[in-house]
């Protein structure tokens, strides 16, 4: 049981980093790294359901691949707003973004 | 043994790749951010690697090796002071943050002391023969989840060029 429980709780705390990145950087490719390691730590999660718990169910090893497209995907669209975003106004700062509200 | 060195290993590859998450956000040089994400990265698949998930931890550390180069690249160009020289300070509503993490965290975490696991599976199967079941996973019951993963990619290709391109046109 306690394999299980030490990798939860490695997710845990990287889910925690993670959130704490998000919710205090003011930079959108900060933001984006914040994400990320949320995205890494439910991964983790997946992965140790599947070895621990259920390793006939081949269904959790296809969202964690579910899971990598999505980062992959984050990472795309994101850079591309902030391609965009920095074009129109030379920072990537979200602080100065206040001009997308309404 | 073998148990308790799969559980040294993971503790040893966890804590790494907290350290490596933590200093992503501790430290003012972007390149050494976007570094340290890779490491972090990097461990999380070794992590794969011991838990047994080979296909799956070979393909995290090939992606992320990739990605966190781009982004690294990304970060050099976009940011004010990429080199972290003149330690300017990118964060707000820091303690909000905190608490946010951490009360969101110690939830979770109560939660799965509380949760009743049930006996844990000890026998899996090979390299070989996961990577057959979970290419049969793909091409049978998992179908549309697969097509719709590769839609979505497609998409997002889409939409992330229809983004950066310039609107010259709509500029004036």
């Amino acid at each position: 049981m306690e394999l299980l429980l030490t990798a939860l709780i490695i997710a845990i705390i990287l889910f925690g980093i993670g959130l704490y990145g998000a919710l205090s950087q003011t930079n959108l490719v900060m933001i984006m790294m914040g994400v990320e390691l949320m995205l890494g730590a439910a991964m983790i999660n997946l992965v140790a359901f599947w070895r621990y718990l259920h390793p006939e169910a081949f269904s959790i090893k296809m969202f964690v691949l579910v899971a990598m497209t999505v980062m992959a995907l984050e990472g795309a669209v994101g850079f591309a707003i902030a391609t965009q975003r920095f074009r129109s106004s030379g920072s990537v700062e979200m602080e100065e973004a206040a001009d997308l509200n309404g | 043994m073998m148990i308790s060195v799969q559980l040294i290993l993971l503790i040893i590859l966890g804590l790494l790749s907290i350290w490596f998450g933590w200093r992503v956000f501790m430290t003012s040089s972007m390149v050494r951010s976007a570094l340290s994400l890779l490491a972090s990265m990097v461990a999380i698949g070794a992590l794969f690697l011991v838990m047994e998930a080979e296909f799956l931890g070979v393909l995290q550390i090939m992606m992320m090796g990739t990605e966190m180069s781009i982004m690294a690249i990304f970060m050099m160009m976009y940011m004010m002071d990429p080199g972290g020289l003149g330690e300017m300070d990118m964060t707000h509503q820091k303690n909000l943050s905190i608490a946010a993490a951490s009360i969101f965290s110690l939830i979770i975490a109560i939660v799965i002391l509380a949760v009743g696991w049930g006996p844990l599976a000890t026998e899996i199967p090979g390299p070989h023969e996961q990577n057959r079941l979970l290419g049969m996973e793909i091409l049978k019951r998992s179908m549309m989840i697969f097509e719709t993963a590769g839609i979505t990619i497609l998409t997002g290709m889409i939409a992330a060029i229809t983004v950066a391109l310039s609107i010259k046109n709509n500029r004036n």
